[in-house]
């Protein structure tokens, strides 16, 4: 007979070997997935880290990529470190993008320094009074954040749609194209890095981000407070801490980086205001928080190589006739080993005998 | 907006909550079960997706409607599988387990969807039809509102009885509600709790995927990416909303479809409204119900909560 048992300290080799396990048969399951569409596996795959990782190139590409993704990741780090559910990572990059939007149409004018740290501040702002609003009808209406936060997600997104859709931010010009804004003159936009046109400013501010979550998490009474209240938020409560004043700091927290993310995306990457380039960071940025083990710098990794994923993404498509969907697909599944590797890691299986 | 009011079109909005209601209805009455046994599935929207996914496939591989109802109950069957192994078995986070199902899902099917389709136009079905009911169906205004609807839709409403039979009056009801407020109590009993909870989640999951399969199958004719837009969130708040019975789901049901219906209409009718304002309303509508559904009484204790012997 064989019983489950946890262990109270777990070895990390064995915590080693239940994530490459998990990473294994993430993989695997992939892989199954390609032979069932038809493409061969290993050109598939070979593809995939040529373009990802394969050239100096492709290498900033990726990096460009990551830029967002380790932004919302980081947002989620700081949410789920205190077992806050929030989920709107996703509409926060959009309230970021919209805000700081807004911010650059007054601030045009302003010298250039001004002028992108304005938008900087004004995204931050937008992403922050989203998470807020979730914070607050969780703590004056006790409004569950996860229900409230996929909620607050769609509304914003139909908010945008209506804004460049007919709205005020519409494109204007001869040629317009609908659901999206002019172009973002060039001073509003955010500075490229190493003369590459692809990777900008965004990127050292999300390094600049992890760094300084890692402090607020390890280092700060703020962080043991993020992290009592995810291990024990009773025994916080009668330490005299105001829980509900907490979830509203972690949010507003939480909320600006997830709006940095929507900066950077349409000040240092599509250059203009639209819906399609900000799609589906907030939901990613959960699946590399989560496997980046809730760790600012497990999520700089996780984020570089899910940036990877899908700037290679490409590159597989034309070479070996794969749709970039595979990588929503992939990541899913990813996700899902991990959790198990996550909780398989928490115990061990031990032989007991059955006394009769 | 005076548009609005006039008999057929009002005759039409509310025929309309009737069939808007179907595929949500389906999913949180389901649901509800999922949730009485204190499983927090935050899966829905995946499931459903997945639901509507394959009904899809199956609909237009093989041209027959009821198989593909058949197959998107299969798939939700499925999905739920894998939520009772996360939940139940690795007794991961019911939160996190859900998050992860809807990505997945998301994923799965764009990605299916996408070699499905390629190289070639996108394949297209006939939907099922309306079956009236007979005398009742020719009854003035409410005949035509409730007694000429697809069969599905019959199905669903009939379903929120037979599912309040089942919690309330028998005796796998009895042991899945003892699951949510007390499992400890069916464990020392020598009930098997694992195989209860996967129970529940199955029953809510097959609901869900037959929801799932009525979207596709009842008022389109071709699958989009994301076309269960948010309704297995919706489903969730209903049975929230409703304070988890199922008369409280039903009203709470009713609400978002009628507003959904009124803002399809007014779409239709060309009022001079920004139609985002209408599409939003539902989720609006849902914070709001939330805001106001305080204090509740009849939320199962052990909600979400893995259970640990």
């Amino acid at each position: 007979m064989i019983k489950i048992e946890a262990r109270v300290n777990p070895k990390l080799h064995w915590t080693v070997l239940m994530y490459v396990s998990a990473t294994c048969l993430g993989l695997f399951l992939t892989a199954l997935l390609l032979i069932f569409s038809g493409a061969d596996v290993v050109k598939a795959f070979s593809a995939l880290l040529k373009g990802a990782f394969g050239s100096q190139k492709a290498l900033i590409a990726t990096l460009a990529k990551s830029t967002p993704l380790i932004l919302t990741g980081l947002a989620t780090v700081v949410a789920f470190r205190a077992q806050v559910w929030s989920i709107g990572q996703e509409g926060q990059v959009y309230a970021g993008a919209m805000m700081a939007y807004f911010g650059s149409l007054i601030l045009l004018g302003l010298p250039t320094w001004l002028l992108i740290s304005g938008i900087i501040l004004f995204g931050m702002i937008g992403g922050a009074l989203l998470g807020t609003t979730a914070a607050v009808l969780k703590d004056r209406f006790g409004v569950n954040e996860i229900i409230s936060t996929v909620m607050l997600n769609y509304l914003i997104v139909f908010l945008l749609s209506y804004l460049i859709g007919g709205g005020p931010w519409t494109e204007v010009g001869d040629t317009v194209v609908y659901q999206q804004s002019s172009t973002i003159p060039e001073p509003a936009q955010l500075p490229m890095l190493f003369d590459s046109n692809k990777l900008h400013m965004g990127f050292l501010i999300a390094l600049v981000a992890a760094v300084i979550c890692y402090i607020i998490l390890e280092k700060t009474p703020l962080g043991y407070e993020i992290r009592a209240l995810g291990f024990n938020p009773v025994a916080l409560a009668y330490r005299g801490t105001n829980i509900g004043k907490t979830i509203i700091v972690i949010m507003v927290i939480s909320g600006a980086i997830a709006g940095l993310a929507g900066v950077s995306e349409i000040f240092g990457t599509s250059h203009r205001l639209r819906s399609d380039t900000l799609a589906n960071l907030g939901y990613t940025g959960i699946i590399i928080g989560m496997i980046g083990g809730l760790r600012p710098a497990g999520t700089v990794v996780a984020g570089i190589i899910f940036g990877g994923f899908s700037s290679g993404a490409l590159y597989m498509k034309l070479l070996a006739k794969v749709p970039s969907a595979l990588i929503p697909a992939m990541e899913g599944i990813l996700l899902l080993a991990f959790l198990c590797a996550g909780v398989a890691a928490r115990y061990k299986i031990v032989r007991i005998q059955r006394n009769v | 907006m005076s548009e609005l009011f006039q008999e057929t079109v009002i005759v039409s909005i509310l025929a309309g909550t009737v069939r808007i209601m179907t595929p949500i209805l389906l999913a949180a009455i389901g649901e509800l079960v999922t949730q009485r046994a204190g499983i927090w599935n935050m899966g829905i929207e995946g499931t459903m997706l997945m639901g509507v996914f394959v009904a899809y496939i199956v609909a237009t591989a093989t041209g027959s409607l009821w198989l593909a109802v058949f197959a998107a109950m299969m798939a939700g069957a499925l999905v739920g599988l894998l939520t009772a192994f996360m939940t139940a078995t690795m007794r991961v986070d019911h939160f996190i387990t859900g998050l992860g199902i809807n990505l997945l899902s998301a994923g799965l099917t764009l990605f299916w969807f996408r070699i499905y389709i390629t190289g070639r136009p996108q394949p297209t079905f006939d939907g099922f039809d309306n079956v009236a009911i007979p005398v009742l169906s020719s009854i003035p205004y409410i005949g035509e509102i409730l007694f000429n609807q697809r069969l599905i839709t019959y199905f669903a409403f009939l379903a929120v009885p037979a599912i309040w039979f089942l919690l309330f009056r028998t005796r796998l009801g009895l042991e899945i509600r003892c699951l949510g407020e007390n499992p400890k109590a069916l464990d020392i009993k020598g009930l098997n709790v694992t195989i209860r909870q996967y129970i529940a989640i199955i029953i809510g999951s097959v609901m869900t995927g037959l929801g799932g399969g009525f979207l596709m199958l009842g008022y389109s004719d071709r699958f989009l990416p994301d076309l269960s837009a948010g309704r297995g969130w919706l489903a969730l708040v209903a049975i929230i909303a409703g304070n988890w019975m199922p008369k409280g789901v039903l009203a709470a049901v009713l609400v978002f479809a009628l507003l959904e219906s009124i803002a399809t209409h007014v779409q239709v009718l060309g009022i001079k409204v920004p139609h985002q304002i209408f599409l939003a309303l539902p989720y609006l509508a849902s914070i709001i119900i939330l805001m106001g559904v305080r204090g509740n009484v009849k939320q199962p204790v052990r909600l979400g909560i893995p259970y640990f012997r």
